[in-house]
């Protein structure tokens, strides 16, 4: 199971494969202010780093998060890594923790008690 | 999705915009949408005017990696497929902004030297393990480890070339 994996993922980091469109990855490089060219190496080397982003990120949240039980990599999983690992601080504000609606309008109540206290 | 866009439309329907709140997202992404596809046909649109599939990347080339990375009995949930795919965007941009401050930072630098410098290079690497010491050290760090190797790797390039007779500017 693991060596067939370990093999794909050995054969994406070795060898010039990569699996994203670089043409996608320019348009969001652009979408940053004050970029105008790219150079063809730069654009290789992000693509490829976004590669192997990703494939950490689903790793590591997968390690931490259900593991033994549920067998499912879920986006609890992905806000929990996004929080306790310094790493991908970064991704905080874009993968908030889920909660509930009435336990976030019983948290607005509370606020809205301690505004009236004070 | 974007067949919504008959369904929803407020001035065909008649409807002011206070019973079509909800929706009326939905209209003006439909609206963006379309600017989108005409500024793509004239070359470089504006680029507010980004399609939802623009700005991220294909979820099936994403939901392949990470199930190449994760082991071979797991399962993903849809909305993490979607999620990281989002955060994919977010890397992308991350990375493109941080060593663009050094690149500037160091060509400003380099303008004030002296005269005849041949090339403004900044060497920025990055590593397989992301920290945040990564994108705050000040100078040009990070390796791309593969098989054990260490590379710095080359992201952005400029040559500046002395040319005679042309009198050099002094950026303050």
């Amino acid at each position: 199971m693991s060596a067939k994996n370990m093999e794909k993922v050995e054969q994406a980091t070795n060898r010039k494969n990569i699996s994203l469109p670089m043409s996608r990855v320019r348009l969001i490089m652009k979408s940053s202010p004050d970029v105008s060219c790219i150079n063809q190496d730069a654009l290789f080397l992000t693509t490829k780093a976004t590669e192997l982003f990703v494939q950490h990120l689903a790793l590591s949240s997968y390690k931490n998060g259900s593991g033994k039980e549920t067998n499912t990599l879920s986006y609890s999983d992905l806000a929990n890594a996004a929080e306790e690992s310094e790493t991908f601080q970064f991704l905080t504000d874009i993968l908030p923790k889920k909660i509930l609606a009435r336990e976030y309008l019983k948290s607005l109540e509370e606020m809205e008690k301690d505004a009236d206290n004070l | 999705m974007d067949g919504d866009s008959s369904t929803t439309d407020a001035s065909q329907l008649g409807i002011t915009g206070e019973y079509m709140a909800g929706s009326h997202f939905v209209l003006a992404q439909a609206q963006e949408g379309d600017e989108g596809l005409n500024d793509h046909e004239d070359g470089d649109g504006s680029k507010d005017n980004l399609r939802e599939q623009d700005i991220y990347l294909p979820i099936a080339n994403v939901a392949r990696i990470m199930k190449n990375a994760i082991p071979q009995t797991g399962k993903i949930a849809k909305d993490a497929k979607e999620c990281v795919q989002e955060c994919v965007s977010e890397f992308i941009s991350f990375i493109t902004s941080e060593p663009l401050k050094l690149y500037l930072q160091k060509f400003r630098e380099a303008m004030k030297g002296e005269k005849g410098i041949s090339t403004v290079t900044v060497t920025e690497g990055m590593g397989e393990e992301l920290t945040d010491e990564t994108f705050t050290n000040p100078l040009p760090a990070g390796i791309i480890t593969a098989d054990g190797q260490q590379q710095n790797v080359m992201v952005y390039t400029t040559s500046y070339q002395q040319i005679p007779g042309v009198q050099q500017l002094q950026f303050s």
